[in-house]
């Protein structure tokens, strides 16, 4: 028991949940397992090939970027890989790598790195690796043609190939003329849209289990979907169909809910998740079936910064105090 | 008129078990004291006794003439060895008394002040005085002098005396004891200041973790119609005052001013005691409760020692240390100083000294930016953001500190405690209203 013995000293609080972004992270992978394993189970060793492609792209483009800036990779946050499986989920299974790459790299590098990193970035990194491949599709054509014969394609079953080169379900949808039973769409249908296109059911029951883990809250998700069915019943159109297809179910429970890209408050949520159902709705009946859920989201979270000004609360004792304080204190009561 | 709880908050594990049934210990005397001059909130003191001389228990050593202070007194009979500074718990050079303890013979010399038996007849002032002259101050951690307390503007009337016996804090059950072995006491303390302060009723808090407690201060207080036990719901920080008394009596005390602008006195469990103490008996503070207890600790138990015990003595008394015990925490885990060695002694505010291990003890000396999850905005007591707070005092960008309410925190660590990023919340808002402050002077 001498006063020799020393131990280490650090800030308060002095315990803590055990909780981390890391271990978060690893969570929102395991909830995008089931869509993933039924993505694969369809598009086969396309479906393991683009995802490893995306994941690989992502994890470079942060080493290289971040030593760009003198700073230490950030991969061991985990954090690269919840953006790189999404991005992945959000491609067809038929699309090049190159594509996917140049993806990455926007998501990443632009998306994320550039601007400030984890926890500054203002829009969300798969979103905006998605959508910037189709603003820059000049770009994409023109790695189609430098590229042109190295693209890799793996055998699929022949169902799954008509269904592929077929019309996509959101095409078919727009056209009005959507012949696939909603049941199928929900449990699994090789859709030819996104990876994740492929089951709205396992995308829900990984939400459930990050609504369950309180990575997330159900404000997001609920009001994104329940404005998209809102909004196309009053204009006519089956709710279902716009609900079941496309990346809206990835996009409403996995982007939009991205924490550093969404509001703070729970008021702010709900303004974000209607603002995003609204433009969803928009996008796809009237300017044709591509990508709205993302182009959606990325607009919608430029108004973040506004949309938590609007919503935040009044800190304790400042709003309510003084009126409540002159109705109640001095008068002497008894118990 | 009482919901039982407040918004916000977080359940850390209570880690109470190891000590709750342990009844208070008298832990044999050490052989030397220290006793620190600035023991509380306010001025320090200066000391009124010689090098050389010797000290009869409970008398004054160190006193000051500044109103926001108290005095402090000798824990034990004995001589007066050293004024000199020391390092204190804070980390900070304190000055202090080094008191050699005498023979248990010695310790029967006691310097008390007079017994005040007919306490209702008393004149509040007079009552006052003594609570000052008894270096009474706030038990709870805060150590803020209760004089002061007990002395609020004509135009703050107090209805209500809010004993607090939350004890919100894992691993501290010093204030569960005190509720179960001094209840009586407790309450006589609570209706001295009642009557002091010309309050109407008495309210003691506890949290429902506690139902021993509560049905036995409940038994106690039967007898005093004026007094009111109300179990409140077990969440972290309930045991501050704010949210303390926005749980019993559902008022917000009004952002940066004091419970008595609602109409409301807070005092611990502990303090309440004190103050019977000093009233009835004459005694003057000069010794607590303090529980030891931790995975590190040996003998975890609930000691009650004189002020200015060196803390090897009180791990002694716990059996010792254990060889994985990595971290040395002075209060509760939530709020208190890590220790760096065994240097510090007991003060007047130390309700704890836990030995942590590694697993249990949280690093937040790597940490990632903020990614915004909301946790900390969601768990603060005082509704801030706490994301934003932070990230402004690490970017050092003050006014926007004080725009997000650096100067409303509580220090309660309930942001950091939940942060995926573990980020260090406390000592980023720290420096923040450090700057603010001075910003506000300037």
């Amino acid at each position: 028991m001498g006063r020799e013995r020393t131990f280490i000293v650090t800030d308060p609080p002095h315990l803590s949940s055990g909780e981390t972004v890391p271990r978060a992270m690893l969570d929102t992978m395991l909830a995008l397992l089931p869509v993933t394993l039924v993505s694969v189970y369809f598009y086969r060793l396309n479906a393991v090939f683009l995802i490893a492609v995306c994941l690989g792209a992502c994890v470079l483009t942060d080493v290289i970027a971040r030593r760009i800036k003198g700073r230490r990779p950030s991969v061991s946050d985990l954090s690269v890989f919840v953006t790189g499986l999404i991005l992945a989920l959000c491609f067809s299974p038929l699309t090049p790598w190159w594509t996917v790459v140049f993806a990455s790299i926007l998501a990443v590098g632009i998306g994320k790195e550039w601007m400030g990193g984890l926890g500054w970035n203002r829009f969300n990194p798969a979103a905006f690796g998605r959508a910037g491949v189709i603003i820059l599709a000049p770009v994409t054509v023109f790695l189609s043609r430098q590229f042109a014969g190295l693209g890799v394609r793996f055998p699929m079953s022949p169902e799954v190939v008509d269904s592929l080169t077929g019309a996509t379900p959101l095409a078919m949808m727009a056209r009005a003329e959507l012949e696939i039973p909603h049941l199928r769409l929900l449990l699994a249908y090789p859709s030819g849209g996104g990876l994740a296109e492929t089951s709205a059911l396992a995308l829900l029951l990984g939400g459930a289990y990050l609504l369950y883990r309180r990575h997330i809250t159900w404000h997001i998700p609920v009001s994104i979907l329940a404005t998209v069915a809102v909004f196309t019943a009053v204009i006519g159109h089956n709710p279902l169909d716009h609900l079941l297809v496309g990346g809206l179910m990835l996009g409403a429970l996995f982007m939009a809910t991205d924490w550093v890209t969404s509001p703070i408050t729970n008021p702010g949520r709900i303004i974000f998740g209607v603002m995003i159902g609204l433009l969803v709705v928009v996008f796809r009946v009237f300017l044709g079936p591509t990508e709205g859920v993302a182009f959606a989201i990325l607009i919608t979270n430029a108004f973040v910064p506004l949309i938590d000004g609007l919503t935040r609360r009044g800190v304790f004792g400042r709003v309510h105090a003084m009126k409540a304080a002159a109705a109640k204190a001095p008068t002497t009561k008894t118990a | 008129m009482s919901s039982g709880t407040f918004l916000g908050g977080i359940h850390p594990p209570a880690h109470k078990e190891a000590t709750k049934g342990l009844a208070i210990e008298d832990a044999p005397l050490p052989g030397e004291l220290f006793v620190p001059l600035h023991q509380h909130l306010g001025a320090p003191c200066t000391a009124c006794v010689e090098v050389g001389q010797q000290v009869p228990k409970g008398q004054k050593i160190g006193d000051t003439e500044a109103f926001v202070s108290a005095p402090v007194h000798s824990p034990v009979s004995g001589k007066v060895t050293a004024i000199e500074k020391r390092r204190s718990f804070t980390g900070q050079e304190v000055l202090g008394v080094a008191i050699a303890v005498g023979s248990a013979e010695d310790q029967k010399a006691t310097a008390y002040l007079e017994k005040i038996a007919n306490w209702r007849e008393t004149q509040p002032d007079v009552i006052r005085t003594r609570v000052r002259e008894a270096g009474i101050v706030g038990l709870g951690g805060a150590a803020f002098p209760t004089s002061v307390k007990l002395s609020p503007p004509a135009d703050c009337p107090i209805d209500t005396i809010i004993i607090n016996g939350c004890e919100c804090e894992p691993f501290l059950t010093c204030d569960h004891r005190l509720l179960l072995e001094k209840a009586e006491d407790v309450i006589v303390g609570a209706l001295i200041m009642k009557q002091v302060l010309g309050a109407s009723r008495v309210i003691i808090g506890i949290e429902d973790n506690k139902p021993d407690a509560i049905a036995h201060v409940t038994g106690v207080a039967s007898g005093y119609p004026e007094v009111t036990v109300v179990g409140l719901h077990t969440k972290y920080p309930q045991g501050a005052e704010k949210q303390l008394i926005k749980a019993t009596l559902d008022r917000e005390v009004p952002a940066r001013g004091l419970p008595m602008k609602v109409g409301a006195l807070v005092q611990n469990v502990g303090t309440a005691l004190a103050v019977a103490e000093a009233v009835l008996e004459g005694k003057p503070l000069i010794e607590r409760v303090v529980t030891v207890s931790g995975p590190g600790v040996k003998r975890p138990c609930n000691l009650r020692v004189p002020l200015g015990t060196g803390l090897s003595h009180l791990l002694e008394q716990a059996g010792g240390l254990n060889a994985f015990a990595e971290r040395l925490v002075l209060g509760g885990p939530m709020t208190g100083w890590a220790q760096a060695d065994l240097g510090a002694s007991v003060v007047k505010g130390t309700g704890g000294l836990l030995a942590l291990d590694r697993a249990m003890a949280a690093s937040r000396d790597e940490f990632l930016d903020c990614v915004r999850c909301q946790r900390c905005a969601q768990v603060c007591p005082m509704y801030l953001y706490p994301n934003f707070l932070a990230t402004a005092a690490e970017l050092k960008q003050w006014p926007v500190a004080d725009r997000e309410g650096a100067l409303d925190c509580i220090e309660c660590g309930a942001c950091a405690f939940g942060c995926p990023s573990r980020r260090p919340m406390v000592r980023f808002i720290r420096e923040a209203k450090a700057a603010v402050a001075e910003m506000q002077r300037a």
